[in-house]
């Protein structure tokens, strides 16, 4: 066992103290302690008035692929606009490139078309 | 330099991201805790690209957010498919097999 | 800021791109776009073309990988080290297109009878070979980040396939969520790691760390996290949990996928960041790969032997197996031992690959017939279907490590780089790693046990029936089981891999 090892054993110590003693308190503190469970002590606090509902609602689902193809189209522009502002420096190499990553992108959105997931129905 | 700054809210948004992945258990809360976590990773390149003046890091968080997006997609689509089949996005109703 | 930056950066030039040693992706990224788009143009009777475009499509990509080891340079190197081609790369890329085949040769019957969404299924495939063969080339954080994401995304889709069904909607979740959890602990661990050597290279990174002879706190926590992360990805113990629900819950050819070809490029980044980029950091990984490996082997190997249903069984041996395959990487940072337990690792994770991949096919064939996953209702095989008895006998026999199958010179190749290492690390995971090798035993013959003295339980004995490129799985795996077993030297002479050690002149 090297020096470096060595030091990182005070840690180990820390950490089985650290559980020893937690799990003491905890053992003692649920030995001691009175365990009367009843309905209204179980709901969840929410300011003293009964907890109405689950607390969100719905959206139309058809949203989401749209929602979605829009992320990802947005997203993609992370690459294309460093490129854009440096178009000269790439050079033809760069524009290469770049028609590669856009026709297969170009062929996501085909594929999504063909799907038929552009239409609102 | 305030590089000291941006790694401690880094850090902070690692832990919050973390202890929402553990502690959380709506399927959409969890996705957003881990984007929380990737969140703090960009900050930490950008802030370690910026100490160290070369591009590098800046390059790894654009690549970080690119599939982040992708992730989210695929993760919303599961939380869609599961709360179809169920009617509910509870992680913890999702335990059939066991063992 | 940027601007700055980029002027700090110098002039651009464009890189010289070796398109020989980029052809096994470049035929890939092609297939993935043919696959796709012509699936969109073809009539439902007309989809076996999906399926067999995907082979031709990987075995494509096979043959540029035999011409790249054949002719030319041992190593090809592009993008300043980032992206290499060496003899370890090639003979991985190699294991992820051969298992990437015969997972398409098991689905093609399983996935046209459910008769939905083939052509996704082989683009997801295809795309998470992309991801893994990009994986072994790469040496760069950014390029093992971004493979390592390819590679996952359109697994977590495949896990996720059966999606009327709950327990193909749970496994698909739990991967999902723990995957992506543990590549978002990875890439803090990364971002750490760059903000103290200050570069994403991977050699570089290796001459960086400890330059001052002493570890800062933060390596120690990048390096951590990052192990964790990946322990995720090979299912180590403690991070295990979501392996046998996924297992059970994603269709079978799926499950075999992930059990060989994820989890080995999980192991592949692993090897690669501890040999280039943690070279001088073997106090802060051996402690977390000997926990790793120990509990591994150990814990796989209790939950396997109580389990009944035979694909919950080989996901908690693949657990155990993760092991055996890390116990090598315990020792990798002692002297003279790096390279033998480099090539512990890479004999394993291919004979591994072979043996596991034709037990699913078995266990495709047989569901075929007897609709169930129990153990119990492998009862009498070897009376009706003699042919798929005796392979499931020797996958199971390899898996055991019994001579003279591949499993045995596997796992002889992992004892042997420990011992060498003359540690009490090294030593410590042999003797847990032997007894474990006795403890599988016992659940591998369980199930020889009910092939071989039990009678059929439900009296229902018409042979099976395998389709011919399920048969063609079956041969091409147990071909390769007794191969390596009774000639290893065939991958001993592949897994002569010096490049990746000799990166750094040990």
């Amino acid at each position: 066992m090297s020096q470096f090892l060595r030091d990182y054993l005070t840690v180990v110590w820390f950490g089985a103290i650290a559980l020893v003693l937690g799990g003491l308190l905890l053992g003692v503190a649920a030995l001691l302690r009175p365990n009367k469970p009843t309905a209204q002590k179980l709901i969840a606090y929410e300011s003293g008035v009964d907890p109405v509902g689950d607390g969100w609602s719905q959206s139309q689902v058809r949203y989401y692929i749209f929602a979605l193809l829009f992320v990802i189209f947005d997203i993609e522009a992370v690459f294309i606009f460093p490129w854009a502002t440096q178009v000269e420096r790439y050079g033809a190499f760069g524009l290469v490139v770049m028609l590669i990553f856009l026709i297969l992108l170009l062929d996501g959105l085909a594929y999504a078309w063909k799907k038929g997931v552009l239409r609102w129905v | 330099m305030l590089v000291n700054n941006f790694l401690l809210l880094g850090a902070v948004l690692f832990c919050i991201g973390v202890y929402g992945v553990i502690a959380r258990k709506n399927a959409v809360m969890v996705l957003m805790s881990i984007e929380l976590i990737l969140n703090s990773v960009n900050l930490n390149f950008i802030a370690f690209s910026t100490l160290h003046g070369n591009i590098d890091g800046n390059t790894l968080a654009l690549f970080i957010i690119g599939v982040a997006a992708a992730e989210v997609g695929v993760g919303l689509a599961m939380v869609l498919l599961i709360f179809r089949n169920r009617k509910s996005i509870a992680l913890d109703e999702l335990s059939e097999m066991k063992g | 800021m940027i601007a700055s930056l980029l002027a700090a950066a110098g002039d651009w030039v464009a890189p010289t791109l070796d398109y020989h040693a980029l052809a096994p992706e470049i035929i890939l990224a092609a297939g993935i776009f043919a696959v796709l788009s012509i699936d969109l143009f073809l009539e439902p009777e007309q989809r076996w073309i999906t399926s067999a475009l995907s082979g031709f499509v990987m075995l494509g990509a096979l043959v540029t990988v035999g011409t790249l080891a054949v002719i030319g340079d041992d190593t090809r190197s592009m993008f300043g080290g980032r992206y290499v081609s060496d003899e370890y790369a090639l003979i991985l890329k190699a294991l992820f297109l051969v298992a990437g085949y015969i997972v398409v040769l098991m689905s093609s019957d399983e996935i046209e009878r459910g008769r939905y969404h083939q052509g996704e299924y082989y683009v997801l495939l295809l795309t998470s070979v992309l991801g893994m063969v990009m994986m072994a080339s790469s040496r760069d954080l950014l390029s093992i980040f971004v493979a390592l994401e390819l590679l996952s995304i359109p697994a977590y889709m495949l896990a996720a396939w059966n999606k009327r069904n709950s327990r193909g909607n749970e496994a698909g979740v739990k991967y999902y969520l723990l995957g992506v959890f543990a590549s978002a602990i990875t890439l803090y661990g990364m971002s750490l790691l760059y903000g103290v050597t200050g570069t994403t290279l991977l050699t570089d990174l290796g001459s960086a760390i400890t330059a001052n002879g002493r570890f800062s706190g933060v390596e120690v926590i990048a390096v951590a996290f990052i192990v964790v992360g990946f322990a995720f990805k090979i299912s180590a113990v403690p991070f295990h949990q979501w392996a046998p629900d996924v297992y059970e819950g994603a269709p079978t050819p799926i499950t075999a996928f992930l059990s060989v070809a994820s989890k080995a490029a999980g192991f592949v980044a692993l090897v690669t960041l501890t040999f280039v980029a943690f070279p001088n950091a073997e106090d802060v990984y051996q402690p977390f790969m000997w926990v790793l490996a120990a509990l591994s082997m150990t814990i796989g190997n209790l939950y396997a032997l109580r389990q009944t249903n035979i694909v919950r069984m080989l996901a908690y041996s693949s657990v155990s197996q993760g092991g055996f395959i890390l116990m090598p990487l315990t020792v990798a940072g002692v002297d003279g031992v790096g390279e033998s337990a480099l090539k512990a690792v890479v004999v394993y994770l291919v004979v591994y690959a072979a043996t596991n991949l034709g037990a699913f096919a078995v266990v495709i064939a047989v569901a075929r017939k007897t609709r169930s996953g129990e153990i119990s209702s492998y009862g009498g095989l070897f009376g009706y279907a003699p042919a798929l008895g005796v392979l499931m006998t020797i996958f199971l026999a390899s898996l055991a490590g019994i001579p003279p199958l591949g499993g045995w010179f596997a796992k002889f190749g992992a004892f042997k780089a420990v011992l060498d290492a003359d540690t009490g690390w090294g030593y410590s995971i042999a003797i847990i790693a032997a007894i474990n090798t006795v403890i599988s035993a016992a659940y591998y013959i369980t199930v020889m046990r009910e092939i071989w003295m039990k009678d059929e339980p439900t009296g229902d004995t018409t042979p099976i029936r395998t389709p011919p490129s399920l048969g063609a799985a079956l041969v091409i795996t147990c071909g390769a089981t007794i191969v390596l077993g009774v000639l290893p030297d065939i991958v001993g002479r592949f897994g002569d891999i010096t490049d990746l050690t000799g990166a750094l002149g040990r």
